[in-house]
């Protein structure tokens, strides 16, 4: 018997699984580093807009577009944020930091909208307020979250803006007390434009009832 | 990580550690080049082809023993028919007339295999007994590589040949050249380690005193190539790699003629292994028992195991996809082509586990092709990535319940 090469076998094979290890990890700080530099750059355009806006008292309302913000971006961070937060835990430290940075920003780009909407007549955006769990007391907020996925793709000019409720964030918490969301009352929660908070799961069928805005709002695809 | 994806993990890592075993193995010892060298000695060789209704092959494969170098006094072609239906007796009758010398006819009532081996063990002359499957082929100078093998290894006991798949056309056929390609690898690998677990219907030759020290043939649940074998392990007689003696067999090109075959394997493994149950985790059985062995049982139940996860996480999500359809009313819809980038890629360690699995498998099929100068075009390796993963569970899974029913499988 060769024991001396049942072991190198063993330490090879270990040698393997450490470095697919590392190369998940590796990987996986990447995309941390990825999600970081989006933000970054997010908040530099925020930040830009919003001194453009104080330069000028008030921005030309000629000069903007259907979506003055920064939709798009947002919405590429929420994935990419959904993404780290399945290979990496909703608990871990650097997801959570990643989505209350992720949450600022959203809120930030919220008071922009709010303001240029109340100044320029012609910009009537559409716009969610989504509040959701991911820590087992919410069944429904994976199905919801479908719909409101499908429905920003489906509608570029709608704006989700996507919370984790339990998220410790005060600027979070001052919103949800601004905006009544009862957790007593059951999450998913959502609130469409300055309506009133609507709580459960709702279909694709019923959102679209809900919200008659959508049908101002160009589509990308055609509606099944 | 749920308790699935650690089993999952065990499985590869048990198939990763085998790998890694056999190209350390290859390192060790690399096999040699084919050479122009002659035998010193010429032994008397039988060739046994037991057939039970091989009309289509037969003819091919005694004429392939007909052409081989090697001389004519010396090699003595028996054909044994066991109760065949077809014209198989009346083609080798026809043979036996015109080639006295050299081709012999023995006819019996259906027995099975090893009964019309053993037939054919007792009604020939040779020092060595060589068998061939009638739906196979050897190349013309097979027998001189295996008797030179013979000849430089005086401890060889049994000799395996290179096989391969006889002009592969189908899907199926394709598959399994390249499945017969690793396996030329693998053999030669367990060669190195002494642990040699099947002697195969196509091309292998044994010195008849193996026959006179642990008997002959016997019925071995329909698979008695591998139990000859096993035997051969327990009595510490040595099976050796013939890499360089070429033989080509033509293999199932149906799904179920494919799964009757490999449910015979499967389930004659799993029976025999039961049969040797005492050589497993036992040094004085050397490799054979401390690796290739319990490695070839978990090989069998890690496949059942990963292809019921896999399949169960398959069909999970995808009744999720279909019940999130119906109860929130999103159409189902085809990933985005603009989100497929690296960020979205599954960059997960059982990804790079797999990766690295896929590779020293590729490596091995390399290997494998240029000990035996095969020819894989890509067209063969989809057909091998796409299929053997899927059509093996339904083997392993049959050959399970026939094991433990007991139920015995069909030679043909």
């Amino acid at each position: 018997m060769q024991w001396h090469k049942y072991i190198l076998t063993f330490v090879i094979t270990a040698a393997i699984f450490v470095t697919a290890f590392f190369i998940a990890n590796k990987f996986d700080s990447q995309r941390v580093a990825d999600i970081r530099a989006t933000q970054e750059a997010v908040s530099i355009n925020i930040l830009s807009l919003e001194t453009q806006f104080d330069l000028l008292g008030s921005l030309s309302c000629s000069t903007i577009s259907d979506n003055p913000v920064l939709s798009d971006e947002l919405n590429t961070l929420a994935a990419r944020l959904s993404v780290a937060e399945e290979n990496l835990g909703h608990d871990n430290a650097e997801v959570v930091s990643l989505k209350k940075q992720y949450s600022l920003l959203e809120i930030k780009d919220y008071l922009l909208m709010q303001e240029i909407s109340d100044k320029c007549a012609k910009f009537k955006p559409v716009y969610i307020l989504y509040f959701y769990s991911n820590q087992g007391d919410c069944a429904d907020c994976a199905k919801m979250g479908d719909v409101f996925t499908y429905l920003r793709q489906t509608y570029p000019g709608l704006r989700v803006y996507s919370f984790d409720y339990h998220l410790d964030l005060s600027a979070l918490r001052t919103l949800i007390a601004l905006r009544k969301i009862n957790e007593s009352k059951g999450l998913p929660a959502f609130a469409v434009n300055t309506k009133a908070p609507v709580y459960g799961f709702k279909t694709l069928q019923e959102m679209q009832k809900l919200i008659p805005e959508l049908k101002t709002l160009a589509t990308s695809t055609p509606i099944q | 990580m749920d308790a699935g994806a650690l089993g999952l993990y065990v499985c590869l890592f048990i198939a990763l550690y085998f790998e890694v075993f056999l190209m350390v193995s290859f390192f060790e010892k690399r096999p040699s080049k084919k050479d122009s060298s002659l035998p010193e000695y010429y032994p008397m060789v039988s060739m046994l082809v037991p057939c039970f209704n091989e009309e289509k092959t037969l003819a091919g494969t005694i004429e392939s023993l007909l052409a081989m170098h090697y001389p004519k006094d010396k090699l003595e072609i028996v054909v044994i028919d066991d109760g065949s239906r077809d014209n198989t007796a009346a083609i080798a009758r026809e043979y036996a007339r015109k080639y006295p010398a050299q081709v012999s006819f023995l006819q019996k009532e259906n027995g099975g295999k090893y009964t019309a081996l053993n037939l054919g063990i007792e009604h020939s002359r040779g020092e060595i007994i060589g068998c061939l499957d009638a739906d196979s082929f050897a190349a013309q100078d097979a027998l001189m590589e295996a008797v030179k093998t013979f000849g430089n290894d005086h401890t060889a006991m049994a000799i395996t040949p290179a096989m391969q798949v006889y002009k592969p056309r189908k899907m199926l056929e394709l598959m399994q050249s390249v499945e017969y390609t690793f396996g030329i690898f693998y053999k030669k690998m367990f060669d190195n380690l002494s642990a040699i677990n099947v002697l195969p219907g196509p091309f292998s030759m044994y010195k008849r005193e193996v026959f006179d020290k642990i008997g002959m043939f016997k019925h071995a649940h329909n698979t008695e190539d591998m139990e000859i074998a096993f035997r051969m392990h327990a009595n510490n007689l040595r099976i050796v790699n013939a890499h360089t003696a070429y033989v080509y067999t033509t293999v199932p090109n149906t799904v179920r003629s494919l799964l009757k075959q490999r449910t015979r394997w499967s389930q004659g493994f799993l029976q025999n292994a039961r049969d040797y149950k005492y050589m497993f985790f036992k040094r004085k059985y050397g490799n054979f028992g401390m690796l290739v062995l319990p490695f070839a049982l978990s090989a069998f139940i890690s496949g059942i195991y990963a292809a019921l996860y896999v399949g169960y996480r398959f069909l999970s999500i995808g009744a999720e996809r279909v019940i999130d359809r119906f109860t929130t009313g999103v159409p189902l819809t085809l990933p985005h082509l603009e989100k497929i980038d690296w960020f979205f890629l599954n960059t997960g360690t059982m990804s790079f586990v797999i990766a690295s699995v896929i590779t020293l498998t590729l490596v091995a099929i390399w290997i494998g092709s240029t000990i035996a100068k095969t020819r894989l075009g890509p067209k063969a390796f989809l057909a091998y990535f796409a299929f053997f993963g899927l059509l093996a569970p339904l083997w392993l899974i049959r050959a399970a319940w026939g094991a433990a029913l007991a139920r015995e499988s069909a030679w043909r």
